[in-house]
């Protein structure tokens, strides 16, 4: 796993460019923007499911989540340019793992929002607040959000050599 | 001792992301209102964001505060520390003269622009351009120091 995304970073020219003097602060930053763009469209509309806000349309709101999706993109993109670039970083790291288990379920979230009350949603008047699931559907996004911002940033602090890792 | 306590360290650092994430993102869908994607959020349904946006800056402020005091020379003699500050300034400023205006319209008793796209552009891009060069400025903060701790002089 680690050699084929060595041999992928190599091929591409993902790792010549992730070692320049720019590369990492660049993929950061756009990493980060993608983030923000999750938060400023998927979490604003989570908190208005959850309540903050009453009167705003959620479909007016929903009409953001394609620039969310597009924030999704961008990190799964830049996300994928560090892995590649270091993975013995991050595929030994617990705090890389317990963010992708938090993607999963944020992932997992969105599927059930979608397949469940996602018209219900968008159909429901402005000043009415939605129903039980919807609101736990948003508090498990919000959190699930939280969480990987939390372990992204737990990343640093279990690189190698100093493997933390209990189960690998 | 905040710098070598790993939990102090870390919180900082975890909240002032988190912080900024939700600031940065509440000003990104202000911009996206503002260019017209979304009717306008700028009326009084939207203040209870704006009350959690102000929160979430005074959180950025303290946390950063705890960052710059943990190391002090690094950013201070970092000039990209100073294009951050005055980025992030600049984007809060923006923020404020929308929420004034917002507010000035309800004391005015005029309508909300509900239903109408409205077209302030130019403003939208400022917005975008200080909060995209924050998040750079902040990126590049970690790779482009020349001094990280002062105690290198003594």
């Amino acid at each position: 796993m680690e050699q084929a995304l060595l041999a992928f970073s190599h091929e591409t020219g993902i790792f010549d460019f992730m070692h320049s003097p720019w590369g990492w602060p660049v993929v950061e930053s756009l990493h980060f923007f993608g983030l923000s763009l999750l938060i400023g469209t998927v979490g604003v509309f989570d908190l208005r499911m959850l309540g903050l806000g009453s009167g705003i349309a959620y479909r007016h709101l929903h009409r953001l989540v394609p620039v969310g999706v597009f924030g999704y993109a961008l990190n799964v993109v830049t996300g994928t340019m560090f892995l590649s670039s270091a993975p013995d970083q991050y595929l030994y790291n617990p705090a890389f793992q317990t963010k992708l288990g938090f993607m999963l379920l944020a992932g997992c979230n969105v599927l059930w929002f979608y397949t469940t009350c996602s018209t219900e949603v968008r159909a429901t008047a402005d000043f009415q607040a939605v129903r039980g699931r919807a609101k736990l559907i948003g508090a498990v996004s919000l959190l699930a959000w939280c969480a990987i911002i939390a372990c992204g940033r737990l990343i640093t602090y279990y690189r190698p050599p100093y493997h933390w890792c209990f189960w690998c | 001792m905040l710098r070598e306590s790993g939990v102090a360290f870390f919180s900082s650092l975890t909240l002032h992301s988190l912080a900024m994430a939700f600031v940065v993102g509440v000003n990104l869908a202000l911009a996206f209102s503002l260019l017209g994607l979304i009717p306008s959020l700028l009326n009084k349904r939207f203040e209870p964001f704006f009350t959690l946006h102000w929160w979430a800056v005074g959180l950025i402020f303290v946390s950063g505060v705890a960052l710059l005091i943990a190391y002090p020379a690094k950013a201070l003699t970092n000039p990209v520390f100073y294009l951050k500050f005055t980025a992030l300034s600049a984007g809060l400023l923006i923020t404020r003269r929308l929420q004034r205006s917002m507010r000035c319209q309800i004391a005015n008793h005029q309508p909300p622009p509900d239903d109408e796209p409205s077209n302030e552009a130019p403003t939208a891009f400022a917005m975008l351009a200080c909060w995209v060069v924050t998040i750079g400025a902040g990126r590049f903060l970690a790779y482009t120091h020349s001094v990280l701790l002062a105690s290198r002089y003594f």
